[in-house]
């Protein structure tokens, strides 16, 4: 069948089985790479994307479901002013090393902050909780979302 | 792994999906859990029929002091329902647990009571509300109590042409509280055991175990206990009384007690 | 301009952050085919014979043994000195025997990866079950053995006036980097000439591994690592399943793609740990250690891959620790059972001598009633360079001063109420890094920049900032002129590799060299021309100046102290890590941001272990670790504060007086975790993942 998906603002047509999961239609042909895919199971979260704002596991949709959707990704996530707040927080505070896990983090905290700007410290580690990283051993990765969370509420 | 080949089907109504329903086919809801299935090529459906878009099935509302849920109810629909959080406070702290907002955000309500996997809250928190869910066939729409509606790991009342349409909740009880303890390896990973709990001292108490058996049950001599006076450790350990290895149970025991102190505080 | 010793923030996040990365499964050559693998569900049993599925549409060929046979060898096997390691490797497709679960026996290839996994399924063939077998102690196959004596241990062991024996178990672990592993090969036979982009932590043992099993020259092979997103050893050696790829290419003239999904890796990524050991220490009446007897046994799983062997000699060599000991009896088994096999895994050895040896000193200490710091104390290796009895020399270390900082750092904690137990422990390490030989090339580009090729190649650790760093300063030039080329086997000068933490020691230093090398040829044209010419002149008059180095060194030796203070819950036998001190020595350490991101993440990797890792095995010898389900990785939400502080006591063997980063944290955190627990029970002893059924079992034990 033929899908016709929204993704960062453009629309990306191609030919899918219904068992064509929605992380494969996104990278393979929409030939968006970005995200990234680490389980088939939606436990690591390599593959999170924003579904309406929402972050989902594409890993766990079938690129059906995403007909006529609007979906974001990682590549969609700096803005003409730059790399995103979180993004810059990444960088600074050392939060990524082969960076497979990145774009899943950054979409789901993308989403996350955006929803809680107050969160506390204790619920920002539970967030992060959904998504894996083997790398960094989380510590840079907290240190980098805190500083966004700050930022973006301009404290 | 990628899925195996399968037919898609995907109605826009109950009507249009109820003749697709039966032994070949498999209910597509929010898929956390039937996609992990597919991919691993444990669940090979011959037809898949994807209800989402079945818009008459998602809502929440509270009708004559009952609450209604629709079964394509998104689970963060629920965690963020303020009238939820206010009149079935045991419902939200549940929901907050399952698995991580990136689940929840497609996750539904309908779906994890219908798939009654042992580590779920819902149905364990669901079992201690006394709900009530709708199921829908051709023939018409039948309830089942909660604590009928699960027989085992994965494995519920619903007939394979029947779909879960509703959950009903029925008006909280006053002057209730409400606890819901669990445990993971890791955190938002699968409940290895837990507990929720209803109290209204003297009146009403619920207490169902997660994990402490093949499907939530009420744990009736703890609530019996309870409502008698006991004191939350007690009543815990009656709670747990039937769990065979040691360890485990000290520790349902122990959620248990947390729970109930919870709903007692 | 002083660079080294900076944290630099890193170049390569840009692109990464933007999801700009090409990873193994991002490059879609068109056209090409995508392989799935029939793989066997029993852990042991004999092949009677394949049967592959009728030709049905978008599948191009099912390739067994037989259809590979004469093509490809086994796998080699890399032996290490002073011992024993049969020579038979693990073959690319099985033959007439399985002997593990998850063991690759025939090929799909098709158009694409789900029409492959459908035909995979179809592949009927004909197994007999056999008993498997699932203890090393038990095995009667060896397939490694290594046994050194020094001094008088027997003499020592009669004489001493306490002799303190302890058993250790460490199972194994997966290592699950987030990206699996992969290859994609393409053979061009007009120019016969075969390229293969592996998912590799680098190009050089990939290119000797194709070479060698596709009996081919190496200069008609031609490797490219893309971007790598995580190793931690498990994609140092060749995989059976990339020679299956190459010589599909070379077989139908298709470009042959395969992504490995989790499942796969899961089950046929080689492990890590798998040991265990029986310790003895001899020790006289003031508590100083006379001998140590060690007795290993390896699970190594049913073939050996080409590194399989070499942690269970790493162990052996360090089991005299930290320890002024110079008499030792080693001996390490390596045994056959029917599991995927080991191989080297963050730490690749080191951990587990640093297990087996700290856990014994404790129970020493407990049993002498001796504070375990002051035990170690009395018998740390104070002067370097130092030669072990066992046969390698420390070459630089300042083990007292890392004690004594973890202990600051730590704020060692014991209580004891109704609620919970505190404790407070320790472990210490040595590790060998660096060592072999590595390679650089330095030019000057036309435009005046700086063009280093390394044969270090990175998968996460940051080798572009920080030999830009070293290059940077040496040739004195800003960061934004150096550029640095890695893991294309056209593009970079034949090296070793990156494995052993020693990239920075080995790698970092043919950087250093060769840019000396090139700056001295610019100084000469500098001089040449009078004046003050700028770099873009010196290379217009004298272009494509170029300098290579080949950098070569003995082991260095990295070292160091952890601390770690754990709470357990009574009620539940819940464990919680409140906080770990990592001191490490490294020696010079060249970005200090970074070289603390290796130590959070052995960090994270080590609490892992101690909280919830396991690779079991079931009876049958069926993995339980097939998905995230039966294998749980730490979350943000379970890292406790690490405090991190550097020793720099600089190895006098190469420029940079650099040792090894890498591994510390997943060296010294198990140790320390596991007599923080044992502090915490009183003394009962309890191995790796410390979960609460054990942990409550063991208290009811303390209290009973």
């Amino acid at each position: 069948m033929r899908i016709s998906v929204e993704i960062n603002g453009r629309e990306y047509e191609g030919e899918v089985e219904p068992r064509t999961l929605l992380s494969d239609f996104i990278r393979h042909t929409a030939g968006l790479t970005g995200t990234k895919v680490g389980c088939e199971q939606g436990v690591c979260g390599a593959c999170t994307v924003q579904l309406d704002g929402e972050a989902v596991r594409s890993c766990l949709m079938l690129a059906v479901q995403a007909r006529g959707r609007a979906l974001r990704t990682v590549e969609g996530l700096a803005g003409e002013g730059g790399m995103h707040p979180l993004q810059r927080a990444f960088h600074e505070a050392h939060a990524l090393q082969c960076g497979f896990c990145t774009p899943g983090f950054l979409m789901s905290m993308e989403a996350f902050l955006r929803e809680h700007p107050h969160a506390s410290d204790e619920d920002l580690r539970e967030a992060l909780a959904g998504n894996l990283c083997r790398c960094t051993g989380y510590l840079g990765i907290v240190e980098a979302v805190e500083q966004a969370a700050r930022e973006l509420r301009g404290d | 792994m990628k899925p195996p080949p399968f037919e898609y089907e995907a109605p826009s109504s109950v009507e249009e999906a109820l003749p697709l329903l039966g032994l070949d086919s498999t209910v597509l809801a929010g898929g956390q859990s039937l996609v992990p299935l597919l991919n691993l090529r444990l669940a090979q459906p011959e037809l898949i029929v994807d209800i989402n878009g079945i818009a008459e099935l998602d809502y929440i509302r509270a009708e004559d002091g009952t609450l209604r849920i629709g079964a394509m109810t998104r689970q963060v629909t629920l965690e963020r329902s303020e009238l939820v959080k206010e009149r079935w406070p045991l419902l939200s702290k549940a929901i907050g647990l399952v698995g991580h907002a990136q689940i929840r955000s497609r996750g539904t309500v309908g779906g994890s009571v219908a798939h009654a996997d042992p580590a779920a809250e819902l149905p364990v928190a669901l079992t201690a509300l006394g709900a009530r869910f709708h199921l829908r066939s051709p023939g018409g729409t039948r309830p089942v109590d909660a604590a009928d509606f699960f027989l085992g790991p994965l494995y519920t009342v619903r007939e394979p042409d029947e779909l879960l349409v509703e959950v009903e909740v029925p008006e909280p009880i006053d002057g209730a509280g409400s606890g819901f303890a669990e445990h993971a390896r890791t955190h938002g990973d699968f409940a290895t055991a837990g507990a929720a709990a209803i109290m209204a001292p003297g009146v009403h108490a619920a207490v169902v175990l997660l994990g402490a058996g093949p499907m939530p049950v009420r744990a009736e001599a703890a609530e019996r206990a309870l409502t008698g006076g006991a004191e939350p450790r007690e009543a815990a350990a009656l709670s747990a009384q039937d769990v065979e290895d040691e360890h485990r149970r000290a520790l349902c025991t122990e959620l248990a007690r947390r729970a109930i102190e919870e709903a007692m505080a | 301009m002083k660079l080294v010793g900076r944290p630099v923030r890193r170049r390569e996040d840009e692109r990464i952050l933007r999801g700009r990365t090409r990873y193994l499964d991002d490059i879609d050559p068109p056209g090409a085919a995508h392989v799935a693998f029939a793989r066997s569900p029993f852990a042991h049993a004999r092949i009677g014979g394949v049967e592959v599925p009728a030709p049905s549409a978008g599948v191009l060929a099912v390739i067994t043994a037989a259809d590979i046979d004469g093509r490809v060898t086994d796998l080699p096997v890399q032996g290490f000195e002073g011992g024993e390691v049969s020579a038979e490797g693990h073959p690319v497709l099985a033959r007439d025997e399985v002997r593990y679960a998850g063991q690759p026996v025939a090929a799909v290839l098709a158009e694409s990866r789900a029409l492959a996994e459908d035909a995979a399924e179809l592949v009927e063939i004909d197994y007999e079950p056999l008993d498997p077998v699932l203890e090393a102690r038990a095995s009667e196959v060896t397939m490694s053995r290594w046994h050194r004596v020094s001094g008088d241990v027997d003499g020592a062991f009669a004489a001493a006036a306490h002799v303190v024996r302890a058993s250790h178990q460490l199972p194994r672990l997966a290592p699950v980097p987030m990206e699996p592993r992969g290859a994609i090969a393409s053979y061009d036979e007009a120019g016969d000439m075969l390229t293969v982009w592996v998912s590799a932590q680098d190009s050089h043992r990939q290119l000797a591994g194709l070479a060698k099993v596709l009996d081919r020259p190496e200069e008609s092979i031609h490797v490219i690592v893309p971007d790598v997103g995580g190793a931690f050893g498990s994609k140092g050696a060749p995989a059976p399943e990339t020679m299956l790829v190459a010589a599909a290419a070379m077989a139908t003239g298709r470009t042959v793609k395969w992504t490995e999904d989790r499942e796969e890796n899961f089950v046929a990524s080689y492990q890590g740990r798998g040991m265990e050991a029986d310790v003895e220490l001899a020790l006289d009446e003031d508590a100083t250690i006379l001998a140590i007897r060690a007795r290993i046994w390896a699970d190594l799983g049913g073939y050996l891959m080409p590194t399989t062997a070499i942690p269970t000699h790493t162990t052996a060599m360090l089991m005299c620790g930290v320890y002024d000991v110079q008499a030792a009896d080693v001996e390490v088994v390596g045994r056959r059972t029917n599991k995927v096999p080991t191989g080297p895994y963050r730490g690749a050895g080191r951990p587990e001598a640093a297990y087996f040896v700290e856990c014994t000193v404790d129970v020493a200490a407990r049993e002498l009633g001796i504070d375990p710091l002051e035990l170690r104390r009395r018998n740390l290796i104070r002067e370097f360079p130092y030669r072990t009895a066992l046969g390698w020399t420390y070459d630089s270390g300042d083990y007292a001063r890392c004690l004594d900082r973890a202990v600051e750092l730590v704020k060692p904690e014991r209580h004891s109420d109704e609620e919970r137990v505190v404790g407070t422990g320790f472990g210490m390490y040595v590790e060998r890094a660096g060592g072999q030989f590595e390679t650089a090339e330095a030019e000057l580009l036309p435009n005046g920049k700086l063009l280093v090729r390394s044969g270090s190649s990175p998968h996460g650790q940051g080798h572009d900032t920080t030999f830009a760093q070293v290059a940077a300063e040496r040739f004195r030039v800003g960061l934004e002129d150096v550029e640095l080329r890695f893991g294309d086997s056209k593009e970079v000068p034949r090296g070793v590799g990156t494995f052993a933490s020693r990239s920075v020691a080995m790698g970092g230093s043919a950087v250093l060299q060769a840019v000396d090398a090139l700056k001295e040829q610019c100084d000469a044209v500098s001089a040449r021309l009078g004046g003050n010419p700028s770099l873009r002149d010196i290379a217009k008059a004298e272009p494509r100046l170029k300098a290579s180095a080949r950098f070569e060194s003995d082991l260095v030796f990295s070292s160091g102290a952890y601390g770690a203070v754990v709470e357990i819950e009574r009620a539940t036998g819940r464990l919680r890590v409140l906080r770990i001190a990592a001191i490490d020595d490294a020696g010079t350490i060249v970005n200090p941001l970074l070289a603390e991101g290796q130590v959070i993440g052995g960090v994270a990797q080590g609490l892992g272990e101690c909280l919830v890792e396991e690779a079991a095995y079931d009876e049958q010898g069926n993995p339980t670790f097939a998905s995230f389900v039966g294998y749980s990785l730490l979350t943000a939400a379970e890292m406790p504060p690490v405090l991190a502080a550097f020793v720099e006591s600089p190895s006098p063997l190469n420029p940079l007086g650099a040792k090894g980063i890498g591994e510390g944290g997943s060296i010294g955190t198990p140790a320390s975790v596991a007599n923080a627990v044992a502090d915490a029970l009183g003394g009962v002893r309890v191995d790796p993942p410390f979960t609460e059924d054990k942990l409550w079992r063991a208290l009811r034990q303390e209290t009973a």
